[in-house]
């Protein structure tokens, strides 16, 4: 098992991708936080995955502490986070209300900010066995092309990329790895209420026509699970990865390979 | 006239995206040589000088280099596109593709830079499509990443001599896209659709490559260069999925 060992804390922890990745890391051995608003997440109903529960809210920095501390009680150390919380919001720039476009930012940015800023003496205890320990944020191929209609979150993700890199160079010389894995289209509660969306689901309003509309725009011809975005996350987790930091791993079945695909 | 006084070698002049670069050039002052593999166009302005020439021949690009004087502005702008994916593509398409668009930037680059003057630009012609891919264009696709590798050590080998940049254009009427439309079943909604996944809701033109061309070929550009410039009308900032499907 990969991550026999090593202790790890995934927010959004009980959502449709963190889900998915906390019970990845516990299948490989890891002791698991899974930190959420709620027990549930975004999911309705939560089976007991025999992960550790954690409440906490990625825009409170008492959170963030109260949450590291906990951790510390109980190893003295992190190996891994994930940054896995995040909120989308629909809207142009000029339909989002100042206070979406923070709370956007709160979740989004600030929110991977902060489970980082607090998590680093842990990571950094993790790290002093010679092993180093790592961070994985959650960018998106929104960060890097725009979906219309999501100004906001598309910035949110372009502000993560960023910050991935820059603690990248600061921190690895303490032995932390860090990456973001900038996801497409994945089947998540996110993806299902963006696809319902404002009830229109695009012409005709038929959300089976939309999602297969969907699938046929990717080279794969599907969009991915969640647990394709767990396998790369495990990966990323383990030592097998010891030499990959500050990089952007897009994973979207090819979605932004290509140029606009012309009817023609 | 941002281009008074300057010397401009610009290949594939005789039609599209070319001839829109080597009007511009001649319109803001430069002298202008063209080339191609056919005769003179009757197209091209009567102040523009040509010249028969294959860009992909080594031996005839470095005898057309030596005939000239000192150059202030290259301008890689001959290109030619096969249709086919990996598999279908023959030895034939290969050497077409390649030699013009990868082969034919690099003869005229290393027989024109020693002659060029100080202060020289060097402007190949790109593509999104060397950044990501458009289907079927296998060949296409990889002679243009060559372009945007080759810009980048050119700027950075030959910094002190010359500056090299890529214009990568996107879809640009040039005759092509018309014809592309006319073979859809539905000319008019394929136009459509193609329309809407440009932000600006058209496409673009000659004259819109060709102004950032003599932008880079200006002094104004003095401190540009090893960069790739994107000119699609917003195509590319945003997401492949169908217009309107949300």
């Amino acid at each position: 098992m990969k991550l026999d060992g090593k202790i790890a804390l995934v927010t959004g922890g009980r959502g449709g991708i963190g889900r998915a990745v906390v019970k990845r890391l516990m299948q490989e051995g890891a002791t698991v936080y899974a930190a959420d608003l709620t027990e549930q997440g975004s999911l309705k109903l939560h089976d007991d995955d025999g992960s550790h529960f954690i409440k906490l809210d990625v825009t409170s920095e008492q959170d963030s502490i109260s949450a590291f501390s906990a951790v510390k009680a109980q190893h003295g150390k992190l190996h891994i986070l994930v940054n896995a919380a995040g909120i989308e919001i629909e809207k142009t720039i000029e339909q989002t209300t100042l206070a979406e476009w923070n709370q956007s930012f709160a979740v989004n940015a600030t929110g991977t900010f902060l489970t980082s800023k607090y998590s680093l003496p842990l990571l950094r205890a993790a790290a002093e066995s010679g092993i180093s320990s790592s961070i994985i944020n959650f960018g998106s191929y929104d960060g890097f092309i725009a979906d219309p209609g999501l100004a906001a979150y598309c910035a949110t993700k372009g502000a993560v990329h960023a910050l991935t890199r820059a603690m990248a160079c600061d921190h690895g010389p303490e032995g932390i790895r860090v990456n973001a894995i900038c996801p497409g289209y994945i089947d998540t509660p996110m993806l299902q209420s963006f696809f319902e969306g404002d009830g229109s689901g695009g012409e005709g309003g038929n959300i089976d026509s939309l999602q297969q509309a969907v699938r046929d725009v990717h080279p794969m011809r599907t969009y991915g699970t969640p647990e394709d975005i767990a396998n790369l996350v495990n990966w990323l987790a383990s030592d097998e990865a010891r030499y990959a930091s500050g990089q952007l791993w897009v994973l979207d079945g090819g979605l932004s390979a290509q140029v606009q695909q012309m009817k023609l | 006239m941002k281009l008074k006084g300057k010397r401009a070698v610009v290949t594939g002049g005789g039609q599209g995206i070319g001839l829109g670069i080597v009007t511009a050039f001649i319109n803001e002052g430069a002298s202008v040589i063209t080339c191609g593999r056919r005769n003179r166009p009757a197209t091209l302005p009567s102040g523009c000088e040509y010249v028969t020439l294959d860009v992909a021949d080594p031996i005839a690009v470095k005898e057309f280099a030596a005939s000239q004087p000192a150059a202030d502005i290259l301008v890689n702008n001959a290109g030619v596109q096969v249709e086919k994916t990996v598999t279908e593509s023959t030895d034939e398409d290969w050497n077409s593709v390649i030699g013009v668009n990868a082969r034919g930037v690099f003869n005229l680059c290393r027989d024109f830079i020693p002659v060029m003057n100080a202060g020289a630009s060097i402007i190949n012609i790109g593509s999104i499509s060397g950044n990501i891919a458009d289907p079927s264009m296998a060949l296409y696709n990889a002679s243009k990443a060559f372009v945007h590798g080759l810009t980048r050590s050119i700027a950075v080998d030959h910094g002190p001599q010359v500056r090299c940049n890529a214009i990568c254009p996107g879809w640009i009427e040039t005759g092509m896209l018309e014809a592309g439309f006319a073979t859809a079943s539905s000319p008019d909604a394929a136009m459509q659709d193609a329309l809407d996944r440009h932000p600006v809701k058209r496409f673009g033109k000659p004259e819109d490559i060709a102004s950032m061309a003599v932008w880079l070929a200006s002094d104004d550009a003095a401190f540009a260069t090893g960069q790739l410039f994107t000119i699609d009308g917003g195509m590319t900032a945003s997401s492949p999925l169908n217009p309107g499907l949300f």
